[in-house]
């Protein structure tokens, strides 16, 4: 791959780029929040357990 | 150089993954992402014949290669989980089939989108795309024999699915080596060990396989121990369901 410098760069297809690096970081942010709320989701699900657990035995 | 530099990275991966702190490895792989994006669009220089567009290069490969880990974990892990039936074989092998697949799928976005400037075209029926796309449709099918809650015979099933699926990534990579197609060469390690990148594009070419590299390992961890929650609160459920009336 050539590459050129000091003369002006080419600067086209930016959209293109853009759109890439848009779909990237989208799902990837997407996919590290569906993690983080399946993490609460298991924590809160934890929570009603224990308080099952708890009622039961106080019986 | 590379060689220094490319075992300096594997080892500051293992570093930041052996931390224990999930903050630190967080802040870590942001970080790496940030590094990445400085590289890409501010260090290295624009290539002349095809312009800006072809930075996408960096994350489009990076991210194809980082997918060939992730499924090769996959393949691995099913042996082990036939072999020794072990449940966390299983969660590691799930785990990385589901990251396995999201990077399949941006590899299959963000190659039309730059396929689309170069070639004229979103797709084309070329072997290496078309072998892409089937890796894709069986890791999804791994996927959806795993949609519901967890059954021996259906992981068993899914193991298999896991280790045939796996066969599809030699075929690509030799594709990509061999089939004359649209796809380009291989440009980062040529035949006859040269490359074709200048030295400041390889340089970054490595920081973003590195950062996809620990970001995957990274997703895997936080995946796994999801799935072992997941798994343990299925049992305690079960337990408690048996054991307590009403």
């Amino acid at each position: 791959m050539r590459v050129c410098r000091g003369e002006r760069e080419r600067v086209k297809n930016l959209w293109y780029l853009f759109a890439a690096y848009s779909v990237i970081w989208t799902a990837l942010f997407m996919y590290a929040a569906r993690l983080s709320r399946k993490h609460k989701e298991l924590e809160e699900e934890l929570r009603l357990l224990q308080a099952q657990v708890a009622k039961a035995l106080a019986k | 150089m590379y060689s220094v530099a490319l075992v300096s990275a594997v080892f500051v991966v293992l570093l930041i993954l052996s931390y224990p702190s999930r903050f630190v490895q967080s802040v870590s792989v942001y970080g790496c992402m940030l590094l990445s994006l400085f590289m890409v669009f501010v260090y290295s220089p624009t290539e002349k014949v095809q312009g800006i567009v072809q930075k996408i290069f960096y994350f489009h490969v990076s991210i194809a290669l980082t997918m060939f880990i992730a499924f090769f974990v996959v393949f691995i892990a099913s042996i082990m989980y036939l072999w020794k039936k072990s449940d966390w074989w299983d969660q590691i092998a799930f785990s990385s089939a589901e990251i396995g697949t999201l990077f399949c799928t941006l590899v299959l976005l963000t190659g039309p989108i730059w396929a689309r400037p170069i070639w004229g075209t979103w797709w084309t029926w070329d072997p290496t795309l078309t072998l892409t796309l089937i890796l894709w449709l069986i890791y999804v099918a791994y996927l959806m024999l795993r949609a519901d809650a967890y059954d021996v015979k259906r992981a068993r099933l899914a193991a298999i699915v896991g280790i045939v699926g796996f066969l599809d990534v030699p075929l690509i990579r030799w594709s990509v080596e061999k089939w004359r197609t649209l796809h380009p060469k291989p440009v980062v390690i040529q035949e006859g060990g040269t490359t074709g990148l200048t030295p400041d594009m390889l340089l970054t070419f490595l920081v973003c396989l590195g950062t996809f590299i620990l970001l995957y390992f990274y997703l895997l961890r936080q995946r796994v121990s999801l799935a072992q929650s997941q798994y343990l609160l299925d049992t305690l459920r079960r337990e408690i369901d048996e054991g307590l009336p009403g």
